[in-house]
């Protein structure tokens, strides 16, 4: 591993995850020579993918994995739906890496620092965002402005869903545009019928197919193949079937042979020359070694996840910028954000009793926002909300919940149970100057550095949003036949959607945002942020293919105005 | 890059490697943070005869046989099944046997329940006095109006425990670790099996 002082790149990719690992690429594919630090692990794909072929009965705690170790290393972590004995090599271990938050708060940080990030551990929903979302602070007055709009960024979703594939089912919606998409994976037979159940009765709720980056075709040319049906992604997956950072972006990045690799590394701050007001490169901190090194570049970018980019600025102070790089205006680290996110409804399916399916679908149904579009019909809000779930049937694990022993209990419990149905909610995140993050200085990590302090709490907005989701919910699935048996209006700890972001947001004014519409710092010219930091807005659909039209758009464009001699 | 076409060879070599890894860093049970349990052959044949009990051989395995009553003591000394959440409202019967850490030891609690109901050692009962206990047992922990009870703790490890092993995954259900395609309606028969690797239903059934 190369790691002597003073290495010399054309540019700095900070992070492997989903933004970072399409900065490398873009850069690398431009004629850049690129060099990317990842904090973590190296993971190689395939060969690292360590429990994708074991079966439960090959683990220790049969997939359920050490709840005790859990309690103590991972009381975060574990959380996450994605997260279980197989693949909890692919997230952090809590108790190494602090963060705080305020007293009587708290907030869910999902992290996986490793070569790939989080990208081989995300939901894979891909969604474009629309002109309702990036005017939506204009509209309603709340945040700044979105310097940019959907034709600004179509073509670079364009560009992105044809590199990483996204299957879906095209719906005509504005509110959440069509994609170049490949054959949906269907929507089951329940959910089949809910559909036409729900149109029939409020034609602008669509319950369709979610839009994923699992490839329902094979892309040979990438070396990619199709989706198995496991449904296992978190695992990691051999076949290449759902975007990583290790399945697609990577490879197209090494392939032009100007890609350099740094793991173990974490970047410390960026350095900056005050003479010139230009970012020079990065200090970081070699953990296996304990050594630090500093790489230059003439172009950082920083692609380190909304939260730990934001850090990294905040960490970068100088005598002279005692408030972090990039933050003249004083806003770094505000307005950050999550979606509000809770189970709007869970209702019994009968009727259904004679079907099945087979195979384990890598992806839910949605409906799309349908509120607060061109009619302001929202109850105490002015944004948008959308619902994850679909239809699925029980299986053994109801015997959990169910008198019974013996042989009649085991061939009951041998059948699948009821049809069920439901409802997740994800409501948009008002942005709020008072939810930020700030350096904790009395806390400081392994590597000596103070943690991030999280303060993020959802509004009345949000609440109210999520009040109207229930509602919704339980008439919708009771206009489909549905028994609906529970449902919630109040949202989970701040972090629960793992769409946290937002801190260094994009604005047209330097005195009140962080980032221009290149996503480039106002005031550092060669530094550009381009994961989910950069956001104004949250919308209510999930961000991560936004943040890769957005990197892919300003890796463009700092390409060209380095060939201008513009940084 | 691999190409499409090479990956059921790099299955199979990942397949190697993942036996591999296993030799190397031994997937054997661990036996930290289980010792009062784990080292203690009373609850752990107790454990066996409840399995069997609950799950008894049929034309397809029985618990005991797949090694559930393990599994059950293991899960409750780490915790699955927030078994070692600390007891809430400690009632009488429960309170004498407590972890350090304010949890119940279930097995504790179990064999002196069931030697209770029994009048002496329940393991010296004859198999059907002690499927009876353990059936009234049963209704009473999923009684109308019970929230909690340490049986449905038990009970929820045994089933984990069987439907997790390779008998009761693939031969009393069906497991398809790469099914290799997405049906949305297929037709489903009375007495069809299942399928122990559909997750979502695992997860959210």
């Amino acid at each position: 591993m190369m790691a002597e002082d003073s290495m010399d790149f054309d540019a700095i990719v900070v992070g492997s995850g989903i933004t970072g690992g399409w900065a490398a690429k873009e850069l690398t594919e431009a004629g850049l020579k690129v060099l990317m630090i990842e904090r973590g692990r190296k993971i190689e794909h395939q060969a690292d993918y360590v429990t994708e072929m074991k079966m439960p009965w090959d683990m220790p705690f049969r997939g359920a994995g050490d709840r005790a170790l859990y309690a103590k290393d991972f009381s975060v972590q574990m959380l996450n739906r994605h997260f279980n004995e197989f693949t909890q090599n692919h997230f952090v271990n809590d108790r190494e890496n602090p963060f705080t938050t305020p007293e009587g708060e708290a907030f869910n940080w999902f992290r996986s620092y490793q070569l790939g990030g989080r990208s081989l551990t995300w939901g894979r929903q891909s969604y474009r965002w629309s002109d309702y979302d990036f005017d939506a602070n204009r509209r309603d007055g709340h945040g700044t402005d979105w310097p940019i709009r959907y034709a600004d960024v179509a073509r670079w979703y364009d560009k992105v869903e044809d590199f990483i594939g996204v299957a879906g089912m095209a719906e005509g919606l504005p509110q959440l545009p069509d994609g170049r998409f490949l054959p949906p994976f269907e929507l089951n037979v329940v959910e089949k019928a809910a559909r036409e159940k729900i149109k029939a009765r409020w034609p602008e709720r669509v319950v369709t197919s979610g839009r994923v980056a699992n490839l329902t075709q094979a892309k040979e040319a990438e070396g990619r193949g199709q989706c198995q049906s496991r449904s296992i992604c978190a695992r990691g997956c051999s076949y290449g079937a759902y975007f990583s950072t290790q399945s697609s972006t990577l490879p197209a990045a090494m392939k032009t042979g100007r890609l350099t690799v740094l793991t173990d590394a974490v970047v410390e701050a960026i350095e900056h020359d005050p003479k010139t007001g230009r970012a020079t490169g990065v200090r970081y901190l070699d953990s296996g070694k304990g050594t630090r090194g500093t790489a230059r570049a003439k172009l950082v970018f920083l692609n380190a996840g909304a939260f730990n980019s934001v850090h990294v600025l905040l960490n970068s102070a100088t005598d002279a910028m005692p408030n972090g790089l990039a933050n003249a205006s004083g806003v770094l680290g505000t307005h950050i954000m999550d979606h509000a996110n809770t189970l709007s409804a869970i209702a019994l399916m009968p009727g259904f009793e004679d079907h099945t399916t087979f195979g384990n679908r890598p992806n839910g149904a949605i409906i799309p926002r349908y509120r607060n579009l061109d009619v302001m019909d929202g109850v105490g809000h002015t944004r948008g909300y959308s619902y994850q779930g679909g239809a699925l049937q029980s299986g053994w694990t109801r015997g959990k919940r169910e008198a019974g022993i013996g042989a009649d209990f085991k061939k009951k419990l041998r059948e699948v149970g009821d049809w069920r149905m439901v409802f997740v909610a994800f409501a948009e995140c008002l942005p709020r100057a008072e939810n930020r993050l700030t350096l904790n200085r009395k806390v400081k990590d392994a590597n000596g550095l103070p943690v991030l302090d999280i303060s993020l709490n959802f509004g009345k907005e949000e609440r109210a949003a999520l009040a109207q989701a229930k509602a919704d919910a339980a008439e919708m699935l009771t206009h489909a036949g549905g028994k609906v048996i529970m449902g919630f209006d109040q949202p989970g700890v701040a972090g629960t959607a793992i769409h946290e972001m937002g801190g260094a947001r994009m604005g047209n004014d330097p005195k009140t945002s962080v980032l221009n519409k290149w996503s480039q710092a106002h005031d550092v010219p060669n530094l550009f942020v381009t994961d989910g930091a950069q956001m104004s807005s949250s919308a209510c659909q999930n961000p991560s293919l936004t943040y890769m039209a957005l990197t892919a758009r300003a890796c463009d464009a700092a390409v060209s105005m380095l060939r201008e001699g513009k940084l | 890059m691999t190409t499409v076409s090479n990956l059921e060879t790099d299955r199979r070599r990942f397949l190697a490697g993942a036996t591999l890894f296993a030799l190397v860093t031994g997937v054997s049970l661990p036996l930290t943070a289980c010792n009062e349990a784990a080292d203690n052959p009373r609850h752990r044949a107790l454990a066996d005869m409840a399995s069997t009990i609950v799950i008894p051989r049929t034309d397809t395995a029985g618990a005991a046989e797949t090694g559930v009553g393990a599994f059950v003591v293991l899960g409750l000394a780490h915790g699955l099944e927030e078994s070692r959440k600390p007891v809430e409202e400690s009632a009488p019967a429960l309170k004498a046997h407590l972890r350090a850490d304010g949890s119940l030891d279930q097995m504790a609690w179990l064999a002196a329940e069931l030697d209770k109901r029994a009048g002496g050692d329940v393991m010296k009962l004859a198999p059907a006095r002690q499927q009876a206990l353990i059936a009234a047992l049963d209704a009473e922990a999923y009684a109308e109006g019970v929230r909690a009870h340490p049986w449905r703790t038990i009970k929820a490890l045994i089933l984990t425990g069987y439907y997790t092993s390779e008998a009761g995954a693939s031969k009393e259900l069906k497991y398809e670790h790469v099914p290799g395609r997405w049906d949305p309606d297929v037709p489903l028969k009375l007495g069809d099996r299942s399928f122990s690797s559909d997750w979502t239903a695992v997860e959210f059934g």
